[in-house]
């Protein structure tokens, strides 16, 4: 990973990393490539992708609304709030 | 640092205190954050609920690293906890040690509770993923994050366990209460205990010494301990570190200044709101593991890297299932060495390398019992051996 | 100048008609005070877990179906990533590696003639909160109200070259979903949208053109403008060189009539997908499966050819009925009751459609017991309430669950066969009104209609026109 990758990659993620972490990063970064090619190792071509691990399906709710929140006790921890919406910069479009 | 970040006035009987990744409707939770600062839920988890009910009072919220990721806290943008020595110590677990709190809820992903347990003198029950609901927790590795439970004894945290354990319709990864009963029954009877010899050795001396006296204890009750092969048990901490990282990465986007939580107060533009709400809130490894598990996921890193993260996780479950085929339980060490001192963890990408002793159980979503230095990891839904096991332990350490 | 041929694929977003979100038991209602369906999952706040309402699976596969396509038995959630303030948790579940629905067929028909448009994949997501710009403050809001609604993405082949054709396509989609009852489809509200990707390429050239994707049409008729536009300035880059053409996303404004780059986050980078732990895969059993394939409706085009060949009806009524489900549904249920396909159909299509018009609703709106519909007709067809009073009992009908006949009785709407009676009210009126009378009788057939009027009026309508009108002429 060179730092025009991670430039792009801080930006991905909105963070701003100062040049001791960039360096830090980018080292942390060749330490783990170098693990990747330990996985290598073991072959599994043939395995089948484990998503979760225990083998339930289905898990599935009725289409019932129920109403527990009011909007004023969720926007009581908001940074900005005008007439009951959130705010935040005009976005450019 | 003191350990708990805010109390509640403490009553006599049972009494719980919860890692700050437990959201309370009564204290603010802040996951060891900046971001969360402040942060009050509007609702208990589930854990919570199910702990007051059954006669357990809140103590307050314990100390955590940042999103609970690192080796012991030491992330925490409250600041690290030390004991009288200056070593690293889990929070909840020294509350525990020291009768403060009866138990100690926490949620393992990284392997935190455990450590925190096995190395402050305590006994850390991860039980089968899937057990305990996740409802109300910080999430950060949803595919293998657990729910613990920590305690001066096997006994008082198998209760304990007993009270949260439990089908709940608002996890969806929740298994059947049936399924879930069976994490806190009573101890039974193992025979045949497997030794991870290559993570063993990778532990430093003291840390060897412990295993080699959990070994003659159990040998002593009868046990029978053979070292086995665990190459593949050894790729456990690679994998996991990329699903961990990966599923943090988009856990914590959801923290973004726009909502509830920090916003900067330089900005003009929303991206500016973004980028410096997080780079001023989020701590360096923390930062660390979003960028790292962002990049798992990239178009061009996704097969080679994530996906085939996912295939090793089978690899590593159908290893566990073929040694669990002849053993109880796995033994190995709960981490690296015995104790952590700030000067340790100045690698901050250390709890990375940690991993390697306790992804195993993480991505396979194993029970494990972690105290006296090391962790016994068992079949799914076999807790009641890893009991017997660590009752052994318990009794011989006295 | 050489010929150009237009190559176009939809990305269709439909809202589902479900009660609740997808993850959450937050009411998925349109409208509302801003941010009022709302709960700590609907704003990005830790600690809640999604758990997949059933009935979203239910539309996602009926959509499917009714589109001919294959229902993946295992289906499976995934997490896309990207940050947008309309996006509370920064990252949208929808499905990335196994969708609900593939490999379908839509039959459009145009001037041209039949056309196969083929579907690549169905896939059910949450849809976006709503973000008001707001120039007196010059900040943006954000409403998270339809955040988490269900939605179904159909994402076609590039199977479509003219707008006609993507219009014909975008009707054809919206009538069988809504006979499905899916969704209501509704572009003015946003429960249909569409996004256009568009290139050109000269005719019997192989390789397709630089695509551009075309968002934020909230008409077809602004989506007939928006395709004019688009091709025509990709056909003008192309052969007069005037802008270089990029792939890339692009507004439509429909008051300027252009489409604009888009400059937003959501056009750029790397989503990032990955499978969602926190949602088990879907299973579709054959229980299931059976379930929903058994409820589908029959098409609106075999329903208008049934119409017309088994129960009678003219084109024109056939046609009218099959262009909602709601009509459909009733038309059938009062023909099951009263056997009289005609009249059940003169009764939507002249009463019932005159009172959805002054109610300012449209026929889909139609809420409306067919069965008790059918009990009407019989009560006029058998003479036993008059047509005037069954309008006014249909009225009532609109709002409530009634009884026609029991209404009937209990409001005097009942046709009287009391002749006497009947007689005697004549009698009355013939003798209050000697004017009336002596103008008839001097030749003026109008003056008999006002007696029949105030005879008619002193019944209360309920009374057999004919048989008034004897006893009028036989007393006069």
């Amino acid at each position: 990973m060179d730092r025009e990758v991670l430039r792009r990659l801080e930006k991905l993620n909105q963070l701003a990393l100062t040049e001791e972490e960039k360096n830090d990063f980018l080292a942390f970064y060749a330490a783990k490539e170098s693990e990747l090619a330990s996985l290598d190792a073991v072959d599994t071509e043939n395995v089948e992708r484990m998503v979760h691990v225990m083998p339930i399906y289905t898990v599935v709710r009725e289409d019932v609304v129920i109403k527990k929140f009011e909007r004023e006790d969720l926007q009581k921890g908001a940074p900005e709030t005008t007439d009951g919406y959130w705010q935040v910069p005009r976005l450019v479009e | 640092m003191k350990y708990l970040l805010t109390e509640q006035a403490s009553t006599a009987g049972k009494s719980v205190v919860f890692d700050d990744m437990i959201l309370t409707k009564d204290l603010p939770t802040t996951a060891g954050s900046k971001m969360l600062e402040g942060y009050m839920s509007l609702f208990d988890a589930e854990v919570v609920t199910r702990l007051n009910a059954a006669g357990y009072t809140t103590v307050g919220k314990a100390n955590v690293g940042e999103m609970c990721v690192d080796v012991l806290g030491e992330s925490s943008a409250f600041g690290a906890s030390t004991d009288e020595n200056g070593k690293l110590v889990g929070a909840s677990a020294a509350l525990v040690a020291k009768g403060d709190a009866t138990v100690a809820i926490g949620l393992d992903a990284g392997g935190t509770p455990r450590r925190a347990a096995a190395l402050g003198g305590c006994v850390c029950v991860k039980p089968t993923y899937g057990t305990v609901s996740r409802f109300g927790t910080v999430s950060i590795a949803c595919s293998g994050e657990t729910v613990t439970v920590t305690a001066k004894t096997v006994a008082d945290a198998r209760e304990a366990l007993a009270a949260i354990a439990g089908h709940d319709e608002k996890d969806g990864t929740s298994l059947a209460e049936e399924k879930c009963a069976l994490v806190a029954q009573a101890p039974v009877k193992a025979s045949r205990v497997a030794i991870a010899k290559s993570i063993t050795e990778s532990a430093d001396a003291e840390m060897r010494a412990k295993v080699a006296s959990v070994r003659a204890a159990l040998e002593k009750n009868g046990i029978t301990v053979e070292e086995i092969d665990d190459t593949l048990l050894q790729k456990a901490g690679t994998a996991w570190g990329i699903l961990m990282s990966a599923e943090l990465c988009n856990n914590v986007s959801r923290y973004d200044g726009v909502k509830y939580g920090y916003r900067t107060k330089n900005y003009k533009t929303i991206d500016e709101l973004y980028t410096n709400s997080r780079t001023e809130a989020f701590g360096k490894l923390l930062k660390t593991v979003i960028l790292y598990g962002s990049e798992t996921l990239s178009t061009e890193n996704y097969m080679k890297v994530y996906d085939k993260a996912l295939r090793m996780r089978r690899v590593i479950a159908e290893r566990f299932a073929e040694i669990f085929e002849s053993f109880d339980a796995v033994l190995m060490p709960v981490a690296s060495r015995t104790v952590f001192c700030p000067k340790c963890v100045a690698k901050y990408t250390l709890a990375y390398d940690e991993q390697l002793y306790t992804a195993p159980a993480s991505i396979t979503g194993l029970p494990a019992v972690a105290l006296d230095g090391v962790q016994l990891v068992g079949k799914a839904f076999e807790e009641n051996k890893l009991y017997y096991l660590a009752e052994i332990v318990e009794k011989e350490a006295k | 100048m050489k010929e150009y041929e237009i190559v176009i694929g939809l990305e269709v977003h439909i809202e589902l008609a479900t009660n609740s979100k997808i993850f959450c038991s937050c009411s998925a209602k349109f409208g509302g005070e801003q941010n009022e369906h709302v709960c700590p999952a609907c704003c990005g706040m830790p600690g809640m877990l999604p758990v997949v309402n059933r009935h979203v699976v239910d539309l996602g596969m009926t959509a499917g179906m009714m589109l001919g396509c294959h229902i993946n038995r295992t289906t499976t959630f995934d997490k896309k990533s990207y940050y947008y303030p309309d996006l509370p948790g920064s990252y949208q579940t929808t499905q990335w590696f196994a969708p609900v629905a593939v490999n379908g067929t839509v039959k459009i028909k145009t001037s041209k003639g039949e056309k196969d448009i083929r579907i690549k994949q169905i896939h059910m997501e949450e849809d976006a909160g709503k973000l008001v710009h707001d120039d007196w403050t010059d900040t943006t809001l954000v409403d998270f109200n339809r955040t988490s609604v269900p939605l179904i993405e159909i994402v076609s082949q590039p199977d479509l070259s003219s707008a006609e054709e993507v219009v014909a396509y975008l009707e054809r989609l919206r009538s069988l979903l809504r006979f499905a009852k899916v969704s209501e489809c509704r572009m003015e509200q946003g429960s249909m949208r569409c996004d256009v990707n568009l290139s050109v390429r000269p005719v019997g050239q192989k390789e397709y053109g630089v695509r551009t994707e075309m968002k934020n049409m909230n008409s077809i008729s602004a989506i007939e403008r928006a395709i004019a536009y688009e091709a025509a300035r990709h056909i003008d880059a192309i052969e007069n060189g005037t802008e270089e053409l990029v792939q890339e996303t692009r507004r439509w404004d429909d008051i300027k009539g252009m489409s604009f780059a888009m400059r937003n986050k959501e056009t750029a980078g790397d989503y990032r997908y990955f499978p969602d732990p926190n949602v088990m895969p879907v299973v579709i059993d054959d229980a299931w499966y059976e379930s929903i394939e058994s409820s589908l409706p029959e098409f609106p085009e075999k329903k208008r050819e049934r119409y017309i060949t088994e129960l009678g009806l003219g084109e024109y009524d056939a046609e009218f009925l099959t262009e909602s489900r709601a009509f459909c549904d009733a038309f059938e249920e009062a023909y099951a009751e009263c056997g009289l396909a005609k009249e059940a159909a003169n009764w939507l299509i002249t009463n019932c459609m005159n009172l959805l018009n002054r109610k300012q609703m449209t026929a889909d709106m139609l809420k409306i017991n067919g069965r008790a519909l059918g009990v009407l007709i019989k009560l006029v067809s058998d003479g036993t309430v008059s047509h005037a009073n069954a309008k006014k009992i249909l009225e009532v009908m609109f709002d409530e669950d009634i009884d026609p006949k029991k209404y009937a009785e209990e409001n005097g709407y009942i046709v009287s066969n009391d002749t006497g009676k009947i007689e005697e009210v004549v009698k009355t009126i013939i003798a209050a009104n000697p004017k009336s009378v002596a103008d008839y009788k001097n030749g003026k057939e109008k003056a008999l209609m006002a007696i029949f009027g105030q005879c008619m009026r002193e019944l209360k309508g309920n009374c057999d026109p004919n048989v008034l009108r004897e006893l009028i002429l036989k007393n006069i």
